[in-house]
């Protein structure tokens, strides 16, 4: 079920109701053309967006305004695109990020 | 999950209670405060738990009024190294 608000009480009522398609992290998804991609991604279900660099934990929506890069993913291989400032458009490959690898610290566990 | 849990910067990960923690320790200015937790120094550049963290220090900094905030560095605005050096492909 989406929960897509269709008819806000505020800002109206969507008038173009163009679906397109999309992929996050290799699944197809559909989705609003225009829409931020962070909306088209949450009427799917999707609430992790990516998981912290550092620790792994899952990171989504914070801010949703722009300024806390919480939700930034991979589009078309452009790396930090804040999901919540993206409008959708018709075949856009988004991908998640995920933990990277820390050589160092691992290393300096063992070694020291 | 209790209060002291919540994490107030979420681009290095520092809850609430590793700030007030090292700000209690080293009662420290909220510029040192930053440089020991890493709180503010994220990939948003502070603009999201800025304030938060000024505020914890001010508040724990044995009750002098002399606290400096943390400063505003440019670019205020992210802007990719492509937009600032333009190479044209």
């Amino acid at each position: 079920m989406s929960q897509r608000i269709e008819d806000h009480p505020v800002l109206g009522a969507i008038n173009e109701k163009e679906y397109v398609a999309f992929t996050f992290n290799d699944k197809e998804y559909k989705g609003l053309k225009n829409e931020s991609l962070a909306a088209a991604l949450l009427a799917n279900g999707i609430r992790t967006l990516r998981y912290h660099e550092e620790s792994g934990t899952p990171r989504g929506i914070y801010c949703n305004i722009g300024h806390c890069f919480e939700c930034r993913v991979t589009v078309n291989g452009k790396p930090g695109v804040r999901a919540c400032l993206t409008p959708l458009k018709e075949g856009m490959v988004v991908e998640s990020g995920g933990k990277l690898p820390t050589p160092v610290r691992d290393w300096r566990a063992v070694h020291e | 999950m209790t209060e002291k849990d919540v994490v107030i910067c979420r681009c290095e990960e520092v809850t609430y209670k590793e700030l007030i923690e090292t700000a209690s320790k080293y009662n420290c200015s909220a510029r040192e405060l930053k440089l020991r937790t890493r709180a503010s120094m994220g990939y948003c550049g502070g603009r999201t738990c800025r304030s938060l963290v000024d505020k914890i220090a001010a508040e724990i900094e044995s009750g002098q009024r002399n606290q400096i905030s943390l400063k505003y560095q440019p670019p205020v605005r992210p802007v990719h190294f492509g937009d600032l050096g333009r190479v044209e492909e």
